[in-house]
């Protein structure tokens, strides 16, 4: 098989499970959490590690901003051999008792986006997989970290609908406020619809790096890199419970 | 006007008031089937019956389990559910019948539902089409626990609710199949009528939601057999007072 035409990725240059972070250069911090890691590809906004840790062989793959390019780095990474996806992300928070910096595991998604109205019909649920969320909470657990798990909304328009948005924003959020949504982000619908449909494994681990609640709270650099190492380290524990479990 | 205090009268159409109830209450359509729950249980009482809501509340080894019956479709559960959850049901376990989709299904196997395609409307007046329709995770580890520790096999996965049973069923009118085909092509394992917005209701409100089900063979199929058999209806709600016991013990009810 010649290698993916974005992802530039071939069968046997990823473990079985990736993390898939939006953004470009967290692939290689999250790399930097492995016990070893080797460089494997970059093109585009898809940058790979390949490496172990606690004996599992596993990968990250960035995917960049949305569910356009996470759809095709899904499909590409499926297609040469990866079967458990997890992302680990950055999002705005819509409720009161969550806080900076606190870690959100998202039980299923608002489908808010368009791609995934592209593939499926919008009555479809986009869920996480079961004992992929199941593994996140316990190895969130594992760390003595009490995780909100809920339910986010992704969209496409991040100016219409975050902190920095064009316009009362607020008024948008409201209807997803009043029904538990914990927040707001931009790949989740797209990531768990289509690994459901093609009989894969996916999951979500968030950290709030703005409130829409309280816009003038910044989350500190410290803050926030502190957070998404927690987030790597419970994904990768995960990980390890998954691999246990098999093909369950 | 308006609905100050509803907590704290009688609710109008299931006829209950807060305390008649148990915090997890097992809710089948068909208001025939209480009385299979009413047979497994060590005791229960005749708490209250109007319209197609008839509710029994009793113990199983000891932990308060409550049954009421939603009536087919959306409509009646969306009524049931929203009034249930205004006299303090926290878990809500809606134990069903379906038409299976998928040709691994059969007679006896159980159905978990992770999520359901909302195919109706009834939700969609209360959110837009876009919210999930997702069982509680807690509820599908109860159910599949229950499942384990009876020996039964289970499914876990998508479920389609939708309104028009004779549009997709095998009396349907017109090529079932043509209109079934991306749902089988999808993976979703099984049609009903009341999930969906149960799930939806709930995850709106903050209250745990699930689903099981009793599997026939596949409606895609010819089978001389039976739709339904009793003894597999039995052997479901049985899994449903059991997940309910789970719960209690996990701190959840």
């Amino acid at each position: 098989m010649k290698k993916q035409h974005h992802i530039d990725l071939a069968p046997g240059d990823v473990g079985e499970t990736v993390f898939i972070p939006g953004d470009v250069h967290r692939a290689k911090f999250i790399a930097d959490h492995f016990d070893d890691a080797e460089f494997v590809a970059h093109k585009r906004q898809y940058v790979t590690y390949t490496g172990t840790y606690k004996g599992v062989r596993m990968s990250v793959t960035s995917t960049g901003i949305g569910c356009p390019a996470l759809a095709i780095a899904v499909e590409e990474l499926i297609n040469v051999g990866a079967k458990n996806f997890i992302r680990i992300g950055t999002c705005g928070a819509l409720q009161k008792y969550v806080k900076l910096g606190d870690i959100i595991i998202a039980t299923a998604g608002v489908r808010g986006d368009g791609t995934s109205r592209e593939y499926f019909p919008l009555e479809y649920p986009a869920v996480a997989d079961f004992h992929l969320l199941e593994a996140l909470v316990q190895a969130a657990g594992e760390r003595n970290v009490k995780p909100h798990v809920g339910i986010v909304r992704g969209h496409d328009a991040f100016y219409t609908e975050s902190i920095l948005a064009n316009g009362d924003y607020l008024a948008r959020d409201k209807e997803w406020i009043e029904s538990n949504v914990l927040s707001v982000e931009n790949e989740t619908p797209t990531l768990f619809t289509l690994t459901t449909v093609r009989k894969c494994r996916g999951g979500t681990i968030l950290t709030p790096v703005g409130h829409h609640l309280f816009p003038d709270e910044m989350i500190s650099e410290e803050a926030m890199k502190k957070a998404i190492a927690l987030e790597t380290m419970i994904a990768l524990d995960a990980a390890v419970i998954l691999d246990s479990i098999g093909n369950k | 006007m308006g609905s100050q205090d509803v907590h704290s009268k009688r609710q109008h159409h299931i006829d209950m008031v807060k305390g008649d109830v148990a915090p997890t209450v097992l809710t089948p359509g068909d208001p025939g089937r209480v009385e299979v729950f009413v047979s497994l249980m060590d005791d229960a009482k005749k708490v209250a019956e109007k319209r197609e809501y008839i509710t029994y509340t009793g113990t199983k080894d000891g932990v308060p389990v409550s049954c009421t019956s939603t009536g087919l479709g959306t409509p009646p559960t969306a009524i049931g559910v929203e009034e249930l959850i205004r006299i303090g049901a926290k878990n809500i376990i809606r134990i069903g019948t379906c038409g299976a989709i998928q040709d691994f299904l059969k007679p006896g196997h159980m159905i978990i539902a992770t999520g359901a395609v909302r195919g109706e409307h009834t939700s969609e007046e209360f959110i837009s089409m876009e919210y999930p329709a997702v069982a509680d995770y807690r509820v599908v580890r109860a159910l599949v626990d229950a499942c384990e520790k009876l020996g039964l096999p289970y499914h876990l996965g998508i479920i389609r609710t939708h309104d028009a049973f004779y549009l997709e069923s095998p009396w349907a009118l017109g090529d079932f199949r043509i209109r079934l085909k991306p749902w089988v092509d999808m993976g979703v394992l099984a049609l009903e009528n009341e999930s969906s917005t149960l799930f939806t209701l709930c995850s709106m409100q903050g209250i745990r939601a699930g689903t099981i089900l009793a599997s026939g063979y596949s409606i895609l199929e010819e089978h001389d057999e039976k739709i339904h058999h009793e003894e597999n209806i039995r052997k479901m709600v049985t899994a449903g007072i059991e997940a309910a016991k789970l719960l209690h013990e996990r701190g959840l009810a």
